[in-house]
């Protein structure tokens, strides 16, 4: 028999293995993909970009989503048949190989939104269980195991930390950023160099960033992107099975008992553990644990409460860009724009909270960043004239030339919080099965209000950047359209057995030996990228389950 | 193995060369092949592929015979042939390929005035640019040139080997 059975290999199961690992206990993770290493990867635009190599056929395993509108009426969408895709990496290192890697922390106010902020109509919202002070010690421990590396400036919004500096510095940024930094200087604004889980320098037995140009959406070839396989699964000798689709996890009244998995063959096989983690990333969790169900929790598994799957959240935001054309610039400026392989690496946080008509209003983050190098986008996005009608021959061969290779788009990306409601949540459609013949998820959606109102604040200050800075064709899109790489919640935890699923330490209320400590422990999901936090968090609880076991 | 491979083979070339029924009205008006439209339709569409010796009929039957690419996105494909080509029926009363490069302009401008018209060329195009602008192991992109015309440098590793 295992000590601890973790199913799910990315950065919410990834420190569990790790940590207890490490410690001497036997680790088995159950991972429903199959093994890459930095060898295997590369930047095959058409295997990772267009035919999605990394996450399942929708031919063989979808979703159910059901979009609500304002009126409560909602929507059915059959993921295969819409193309409507919420798989983010089904590999070892889960969709962390796959991150960008912009890392920045949650701040004090982020775990006590409802006490600072107040109710909002509509949103479920909670203070967490524990403390800004009580994690940070983890996200100091993130920096230094998996890597971070950045510059610390002092600004309005900085939170606490244990460690003056990141233990890496900052990556080599593009002459643009200068441009971005000068402007904001005008504006008043301060610019923050983005911290990034990607070594700067050879560290921890990895290579450092060799600046391939092409990072987000893709395996990194180097190992410095500090994803759950480069930086802890490999250095562990926790026992991986990959291939390893887990369908049920089998209880008696107080504990788990077995995980049973399809392997791809779809051969079924079962595991024995004292203590069963679920990583399998927030949507999948809750289906886990809803397809579970048995004698002794007839609503799913640890689901006494009726909350599992219960109150999903995103992050809201959206995105925006302008474009720099050479017509507007010095020779010089025009070979700065130019430059590829370097990072932008800039951030605004500003309005992490701000105040508008005398109230005080939770805000967010705003990344700066080139927009992504994959070329086939860049290029169909040009196939249209300003009308809107469909351009061929020489008139688009035209087009495409110059925009390409005489101008650049720089993006933002706003986090600001999803904040839970009714409404948005996970369920199990019994009637619809995947490959395996198991019920697939169902993915009910539904944006708040609030979130669009603080999505546009901070829309339109990125936009004031891109003005002053000289961008033209400048736009952007805040909407309810949620990020399927951005998931949280369905599994809060809490003090009260009665409204949460997980007490303070990610253990089930319910079951004695059961975790889950993928992002659906959050009650609110902050304004920033999750990964962090969730790395921070798997390492906290894996001090817990340390000191179970050896208790 | 030997006929297993010639049996994949055959199965690989028959997608693109199986038959379209072109139709005029409501009788059978001639019969053409996937294959046949879709390479003077690639050329008409994006004529600067061809000037820099991208060879997009290969990557079209990788496209055909992708297992990434569903059934119904291989038979749309396959349908909008039949589409466009009683399209110039309608127009020249011969099918596309046997039009003048004028008519076979004045096929296009017809056919994308209509929404789905206009959407089946963008779809054709997207293919197009893949075998373009992807990597050179698929065989379309010769030479980097869909990329030197752009200078773009594609990302380091290269693939080894196809995704298909």
């Amino acid at each position: 028999m295992y000590d601890v059975c973790i199913i799910g290999s990315g950065a919410g199961g990834a420190p569990i293995a790790y940590e207890l690992a490490n410690a001497g206990f036997k680790v088995v993770v159950l991972e429903k993909g199959a093994n890459y290493t930095e060898k295997d990867f590369n930047k095959d635009e058409l295997a990772v970009s267009r035919r999605d190599m990394f996450t399942p056929p929708l031919s063989e395993q979808k979703h159910i989503i059901n979009e609500y509108a304002p009126d409560g009426s909602f929507t059915r969408y059959d993921g295969e048949k819409s193309g409507w895709n919420f798989w983010n990496g089904s590999l070892v290192g889960g969709s962390s190989n796959l991150m960008s890697g912009y890392f920045h922390r949650l701040k004090p106010n982020d775990f006590k939104l409802k006490s600072v902020y107040g109710e909002i109509a509509g949103a479920n919202v909670l203070d967490w269980a524990i403390s800004y002070e009580e994690l940070e010690p983890f996200y100091d421990k993130v920096e230094k195991i998996v890597g971070v590396s950045g510059k610390i400036v002092a600004h309005k919004h900085q939170e606490p930390r244990s460690s003056l500096t990141f233990p890496y510095p900052e990556l080599q940024t593009n002459g643009v950023t200068k441009w971005f930094d000068n402007a904001c200087e005008v504006l008043g604004y301060e610019s923050i160099p983005t911290p990034r889980a990607v070594l700067s320098q050879d560290a921890l037995k990895r290579n450092s960033c060799y600046y391939s140009n092409f990072c987000g959406s893709y395996g990194c070839a180097s190992g410095a992107k500090g994803s759950a396989r480069a930086a802890l699964l490999q250095k562990c000798d926790a026992k991986i099975i990959t291939d390893a689709f887990v369908y049920r996890l089998e209880s008696d009244a107080k504990r788990v008992t077995k995980a049973y998995y399809y392997t791809k063959l779809g051969f079924a096989h079962s595991i024995e553990a004292k203590i069963f983690v679920v990583a399998a990333q927030a949507i999948e969790s809750s289906r886990l644990l809803l397809n579970s169900k048995n004698k002794f929790f007839p609503q799913g598994l640890a689901n006494s409460s009726g909350e599992v799957g219960k109150n999903l959240i995103f992050s809201a935001g959206g995105s925006g860009q302008g474009r720099f054309v050479f017509e507007k610039l010095t020779q010089t400026q025009q070979k700065e724009l130019m430059t590829t392989g370097l990072f932008f690496n800039r951030s605004l946080q500003d309005w992490y909270e701000y105040e508008a008509e005398g109230k005080k209003y939770k805000g967010g983050t705003i990344d700066f960043l080139f927009e992504h190098q994959n070329i086939i986008p860049r290029v169909k996005r040009e196939m249209y004239d300003e009308e809107g009608k469909l351009l061929w021959g020489e008139a688009l061969a035209t087009k495409i030339h110059k925009t390409l290779t005489t101008s650049r788009v720089l993006t933002f990306e706003v986090f600001n919080d999803w904040l839970p409601t009714n409404n948005c949540s996970v369920g199990v459609d019994e009637k619809t099965k995947d490959k395996y013949g198991v019920p697939v998820g169902v993915i009910n959606l539904n944006g708040h209000p609030h979130d669009l109102a603080v999505g546009e604040h901070l829309a339109k200050k990125a936009v004031k950047v891109l003005e002053k800075m000289g961008a033209v064709e400048i736009s952007y899109n805040i909407s309810s359209a949620p990020p399927p790489n951005l998931v949280a919640g369905g599994c809060r935890f809490g003090e009260d057995a009665k409204t949460s699923v997980l007490d303070k330490n990610c253990k089930a209320h319910d079951l004695e030996n059961l975790y889950v400590s993928d992002a659906s422990f959050m009650p609110t999901g902050g304004s920033v990228p999750y990964t962090w936090t969730i790395y921070a968090n798997s390492f906290r609880v894996a001090e817990v389950i340390k000191k179970e076991l050896r208790a | 193995m030997k006929n297993r491979l010639s049996r994949r083979n055959f199965l690989k070339s028959s997608f693109l060369s199986s038959s379209v029924m072109v139709m005029s009205g409501c009788s059978l008006f001639s019969i053409t092949t996937p294959q046949e439209t879709l390479r003077v339709l690639e050329d008409d569409l994006f004529p600067k592929a061809k000037a820099l010796g991208i060879n997009t009929s290969s990557y079209l039957h990788i496209v055909f015979h992708h297992s990434r690419i569903s059934k119904a996105e291989k038979t749309y494909l396959k349908n909008g042939v039949k589409w466009l080509n009683e399209e110039a029926v309608k127009l020249h009363k011969t099918t596309y390929v046997k039009l003048l490069s004028t008519q076979r302009e004045e096929v296009l401008q017809n056919f994308a005035k209509t929404a789905w018209g206009e959407d089946y060329l963008a779809d054709v195009m997207n293919y197009l640019f893949e075998a373009m602008l992807g990597d050179p192991i698929y065989g379309g992109n010769t030479k980097e040139a869909g990329w030197k015309w752009l200078n773009f440098e594609g990302g380091q590793p290269r693939p080894k080997e196809r995704y298909v």
